[in-house]
């Protein structure tokens, strides 16, 4: 039986459809059958991101319908052999999907993949609720922000209500030097705030925004902080005990410093 | 008393150039002038001429031919009931997807294809065709 992982956030912009990406790409690459599901209905960004837009001929409508089985609307990843995509539909709206068509979606899906990973819309109507009607487990994204921070907080106390306890925290776009100079929130402020498991950090990373531009997933970059931060999300999803990444100085300036003896 | 469109028949255009023009009359044709966003779709049981852009995201479905004014970025599907003689022409054609009756095709993977000239798009022998689009109808076919 296969997890069914929804990726949520309540505040939109925050990263859910580049996390949802990447941990799929990453848990792909380690050999498990990932199966996204984007319940974006109406805003669909998934497939962009993935670089697998020009491919859709069937959608996530379409299935929950009836129109057609949902192994006919998959679409196979490029680079992963057991990654595949179920498209959102762009042309209809949330009310297109119920609840109840997605708990049973999701159930079928359980026997065919290892996880399910689905991409929640922004904010707490009907797409939320779709989104987490199939789920067993919730990741819950979220900037160092007070506004993002807010609304997680608002989406912890909602997946409680629906019975997805302990969900776990991502902290996506830190920056560190920001943290240092007392500018942006800290890791520890936030889990304060949300008492919830820490999941994995991601710093702010340009490549971030490159490859998702090319459609492309920086968790296969070996040379990426953010790339390295979602491998070992991924292994800690797997159950691994990874140590969080050191990231508070890193690269050019740490090199010099030590270069010229100042630590 | 229907609309004088909902005829509904199917249309076979380029027709073979020549002809009595009467027998082009009942062909069902409408015009669209704007741009189509991300979302949008435009489903038309004849022919849909489009002044104005497709953009990505959004969706033009034809049973007979289609003709975009502007670039054209969606997805197109003309003969959509099943002709095969239906084409999609347009002043920059770079669909996301391209459908004609029961054929899908899309640009391969990582080429960067955009013409700077109109193009027109057909089944020839089984597969979908791309080619510059010619000026005047006798040499369309």
């Amino acid at each position: 039986m296969g997890e069914v992982i929804v990726v949520t956030s309540g505040k939109g912009g925050v990263g859910k459809t580049t996390t949802t990406a990447n941990l799929g790409a990453g848990l792909a690459s380690l050999n498990n059958r990932v199966c996204l599901i984007d319940a974006d209905i109406g805003l669909r960004n998934l497939d962009v991101v993935m670089g697998l837009e020009n491919r859709i001929v069937y959608d996530l409508v379409d299935v929950t319908s009836g129109n057609c089985p949902y192994k006919k609307a998959l679409i196979k990843d490029k680079r992963f052999e057991n990654l595949y995509l179920l498209p959102a539909a762009q042309t209809k709206d949330k009310t297109a999907v119920n609840p109840d068509q997605m708990r049973v979606l999701c159930d079928e899906m359980r026997d065919e993949y290892d996880y399910i990973i689905v991409d929640c819309p922004a904010g707490i109507e009907q797409g939320f609720r779709n989104a987490i009607a199939g789920a067993n487990q919730a990741i819950v994204v979220t900037t160092p922000e007070v506004s993002a921070v807010r609304d997680a907080d608002r989406i912890i106390g909602l997946l409680e209500k629906e019975d997805l306890r302990e969900p776990k925290l991502i902290i996506n776009r830190m920056r560190y030097h920001m943290v240092k100079h007392g500018d942006m929130m800290s890791i520890d402020d936030i889990i304060e705030i949300l008492a919830v498991d820490l999941l994995g950090v991601v710093p702010e990373d340009e490549l971030v925004v490159i490859s998702t531009n090319r459609g492309e997933m920086v968790v296969i970059n070996n040379n990426s902080k953010s790339g390295q931060a979602y491998r070992n999300i991924v292994r800690r999803i797997k159950g691994e005990n990874v140590p969080m990444m050191d990231l508070e100085d890193s690269g050019f300036m740490k090199k010099l410093r030590r270069m010229i003896g100042l630590k | 008393m229907a609309p004088y469109w909902a005829g509904g028949n199917l249309v076979h255009f380029p027709g073979k150039g020549g002809g009595d023009p009467e027998d082009l009359a009942d062909e069902n044709t409408i015009l669209v002038q704007r741009t189509l966003r991300s979302g949008q779709s435009i489903s038309y049981d004849g022919n849909i001429v489009i002044v104005g852009d497709v953009n990505p995201g959004a969706e033009v479905v034809a049973s007979g031919n289609v003709v975009v004014m502007g670039y054209l970025r969606g997805v197109v599907h003309a003969g959509a009931g099943g002709d095969e003689n239906a084409a999609v022409y347009a002043y920059r054609l770079q669909p996301t997807q391209l459908r004609i009756a029961n054929h899908i095709t899309r640009a391969p993977d990582g080429e960067e294809t955009g013409s700077k000239d109109p193009e027109v798009a057909r089944v020839k022998d089984g597969i979908v065709v791309i080619e510059a689009f010619q000026f005047g109808p006798e040499r369309q076919r």
